[in-house]
């Protein structure tokens, strides 16, 4: 069976390239094939000279000071990031990669005579060679220095790629023999889940006992603390195999990185051993999944709530209607009915309200700076990369453009409906994020006026949903515009070319957005300029309001102008996935 | 006319897929639209139910121009492809709420009610997509395609995927909507389906119209003298597979 395996891999990695290289005879293709190789050009091999212009002593001295680094923040910290991603595979499971098959290999390979092991590793051999293309690329971008030092960054970023996509599958094929008529069939499945439980315990009991020891003077602190509470006793053995894994990235010498690379490949050894061990439970994970996995209707995840939301009333505007689709689809893809969310954030509120309270009153500086910058930090991201990641506007509904180009409604009007269920969304990640730092803050920082940290909170609350709802309409102009350019659905055009076509994309879309911000920045300033010394800092306010207003006409005539450019919208334009 | 198409093309690129085709659909009228495969019978339908812009030419519906007032147009049209594209994460019944809305359906209650019972999709209305046969699938998007009064209805291969029992039900219904009025367009290759529901029949092949009428007519058409007396011999014989 492996050398199907690798029969079917080699065929198809060799007429994917042929496919890639043909393709670029399209200009769009060509284009992007210029830019993402110079791109790349530029990261490795500029990079590089201007290393060596710093003088080698510096290049070789780049690993090791990248080793202290890793010495003091210590090696048990990052096994805990990973233990914690590790714990949240089984609260959250996303569908893993590794089982998922293609309608070709349904069709060819679940008849054949081959068992199920064979299947899981004919999948694992199968997703080789992006995690061989993807580690050379890491190690080409991201190595601190060439030659030997690559090669090992290389290997050792593959064995963690390979080591995540196989746990993924493991626990996949596991949570399915939860529910296993036979006793000891369930009991071996709970175990690994009770092994990390009880790991959690011992973690989380450690963590506990060292936060309070006494209390946190800095965020910093809280790291060091955290340090001393996974470096030693029970608890760094319980992280070992999270650590083991990230230990040859930043190993400083050759003998190191062989005995690092020994610990990761020996739990990536036993973390295949476990998903073979679970192979009896292929049919329920995988089994009619992989069935259906080619048909857009069928790759739904089991969808346990049915009544997630209002039913949608029979009149009202079209924005609604889609808006109402939108937020079907996020609440049925978590399994989380909208009612249920009520009572969590109203605890959550009231929780953090208090815990900010209590840490004014006691002045726990340290901790209160710490989730206020946690606050601020959820803000920024969901403010710059929040429209890049949820993409449940026009740009994945081009995969029902067959659908969407039947209904009789205004374009304008369907445009602004596929973005307001996002933007809607990400500002209220925006707005929790704004809330929660502007709680702590005054614990953070007494010394700044309770009016001048509030001025600027209500400021950021207003400015947030129209740069958000600004990125959405710049996101849906440019798909309208340049369909080809923009993945169909879930998927993603690969190669190098499509990387350069994401580059200039980037870039139009920063380009964009600055001529966006403008007007409402300069009409903002204005009124800065004249309120400033009458109101102080709460003018930020009246600033905040004003372009939070203009911002958002902007967003409504641009929705009206992009009209004509959906009707001309032509179904075949939109890329096809590879 | 429900349905009057004139001198409608189609490329992509540089392929011709549909090349100066024009005819008419009136109310009450079934029509077939036929052809081997790669004749354009596809893009055809695409574009009178405005998925796909022509690249030449005018397509009318109820007298209002796809391309002048198209929300006008798909109000009064309803296209049900061969291949059933519904949301992921929408029940069967917030499928027909969703198209009810869109569409301004006014009793909707009692026509979907009708609908699922007529499709045989009852007891199925909180299911996802994910959850359905493709038979099921074909017959949601026909369920959505007929939950609004559309004077002008579209079937693209609308048998595809279903049972004999469903294919009975599919069969009456297209011809129910045929008497009540609806002008009807249905690509299919089944010939022995097409001649027996519709009333004229178009054929098509490679991108053009090569026969228009009813099978009595084309059977008596001069230059089909030969051909034989059944649809399928017609088809074969004005196709160049005799």
């Amino acid at each position: 069976m492996i050398s199907a395996s690798l029969y079917i891999t080699a065929c198809t990695t060799r007429n994917r390239i042929r496919v890639r290289l043909r393709r670029l005879r399209e200009p769009r293709y060509l284009i992007g094939a210029i830019v993402g190789i110079g791109y790349l050009y530029f990261s490795i091999f500029a990079g590089r000279r201007g290393r060596s212009r710093g003088g080698r002593g510096r290049d070789s001295r780049a690993p090791i000071e990248l080793g202290s680094a890793w010495q003091a923040i210590g090696s048990s910290l990052a096994g805990l990031l990973v233990f914690v991603l590790a714990l949240l595979a089984w609260v959250l499971p996303a569908r893993p990669g590794l089982l998922e098959f293609s309608r070709a290999e349904t069709v060819f390979l679940f008849p054949a005579s081959v068992s199920r092991r064979q299947l899981l590793v004919h999948r694992l051999v199968r997703s080789q060679v992006s995690s061989l293309v993807t580690s050379i690329l890491m190690a080409l971008l991201l190595a601190p220095s060439g030659g030997f030092e690559r090669l090992r960054f290389a290997m050792a970023m593959w064995a963690l790629f390979v080591t995540i996509r196989v746990y993924f599958a493991a626990v996949a094929l596991t949570r399915a023999q939860f529910t296993s008529p036979r006793p000891l069939v369930r009991l071996a499945a709970w175990l690994p889940a009770g092994f990390l439980m009880a790991g959690s315990v011992v973690v989380g009991a450690a963590i506990v006992r060292q936060l309070t020891m006494q209390p946190v003077a800095s965020p910093a602190d809280v790291l060091v603390r955290l340090t001393g509470a996974t470096a030693t006793g029970l608890p760094s053995i319980v992280l070992w195999p999270f650590s083991a894994i990230l230990r040859p990235q930043l190993a400083t010498s050759a003998t190191s990185f062989m005995q690092a690379m020994a610990g990761s490949l020996a739990v990536l050894a036993a973390v295949i051993a476990w998903m073979l061990a679970n192979q009896s439970a292929f049919d329920l994970a995988v089994g009619e999944a992989g069935e259906r996995s080619s048909d857009a209707n069928a790759r739904t995840p089991v969808v346990r709530v049915r009544q997630v939301g209002p039913a949608l009333a029979l009149s009202g505007r079209v924005e609604w209607a889609i808006l109402w689709k939108n937020a079907m689809q996020t609440f049925r893809a978590v399994n989380l009915p909208m009612k249920r969310l009520a009572g969590p954030a109203i605890g959550l509120t009231i929780g953090l309200t208090g815990a900010a309270v209590g840490m004014s009153a006691g002045q726990n500086r340290g901790p209160a700076g710490f989730i206020a910058a946690l606050g601020f930090a959820v803000t920024a991201i969901s403010v710059v990369a929040g429209p890049l990641i949820m993409r449940l506007d026009l740009r994945s509904d081009f995969d029902h453009l067959d659908v969407l180009k039947t209904w009789p409604v205004r374009p304008a009007d369907l445009i602004r409906g596929e973005m307001a269920w996002p933007a809607a969304f990400v500002s209220a990640i925006a707005w929790a994020g704004i809330a929660c730092a502007a709680l702590f803050s005054g614990a953070a920082m007494p010394d700044v006026p309770f009016v001048d940290r509030w001025s600027v909170a209500i400021s950021a609350l207003l400015v947030a949903p129209a740069l958000i709802a600004a990125q959405y309409t710049v996101q849906n102009a440019l798909a309208l515009f340049f369909p080809a350019w923009v993945a169909l659905g879930a998927q993603r055009a690969r190669g190098i070319d499509a990387m350069g076509q994401r580059l200039i994309m980037l870039a139009a879309i920063l380009l964009v957005l600055a001529i966006f911000a403008v007007p409402g920045g300069i009409a903002g300033a204005i009124v800065w300029l004249v309120l400033r010394n009458v109101m102080g800092v709460a003018v930020f306010v009246p600033a905040a309001v004003l372009f939070a207003a203009v911002v958002l006409t902007e967003v409504l005539v641009a929705t009206e102008l992009l009209g004509p450019a959906y009707e001309r919208l032509d179904f075949t334009s939109v890329e096809r996935g590879e | 006319m429900s349905i009057v198409v004139e001198h409608f093309g189609r490329t992509y690129g540089t392929f011709t897929a549909v090349d100066d085709l024009s005819f008419e659909v009136s109310a009450g009228e079934i029509v077939g639209l036929i052809g081997p495969n790669g004749a354009g019978k596809t893009t055809t339908l695409r574009s009178l139910g405005g998925i796909l812009l022509p690249t030449r030419g005018r397509i009318r519906v109820d007298g209002f121009d796809l391309a002048i007032d198209p929300i006008a147009a798909k109000r009064r049209l309803a296209f049900m492809p061969d291949e059933p594209h519904l949301f992921e994460y929408l029940t069967v019944e917030e499928h027909l709420r969703l198209v009810a809305r869109l569409y301004g359906v006014e009793d909707f209650d009692r026509r979907a009610a009708a609908l699922l019972d007529e499709l045989e999709l009852k007891g199925r209305e909180r299911s996802l997509p994910a959850e359905l046969s493709r038979g099921m699938r074909q017959k949601v998007v026909i369920a959505c395609g007929l939950v609004r009064k559309a004077s002008v209805l579209l079937f693209d291969e609308p048998l595809t995927g279903l049972d004999p029992l469903g294919i009975r039900r599919m069969r009456e219904t297209i011809v129910a909507r045929g008497q009540a009025g609806a002008a009807i367009l249905v690509s299919s290759h089944l010939l022995h389906l097409v001649e027996e529901i519709c009333t004229r029949v178009i054929i098509m092949d490679r991108g053009r119209k090569v026969a228009d009428g009813t099978v009595a007519e084309l059977a008596s058409r001069a230059d089909l003298a030969e051909a034989g007396s059944s649809l399928e011999q017609i088809f074969l014989h004005v196709t160049g597979n005799k």
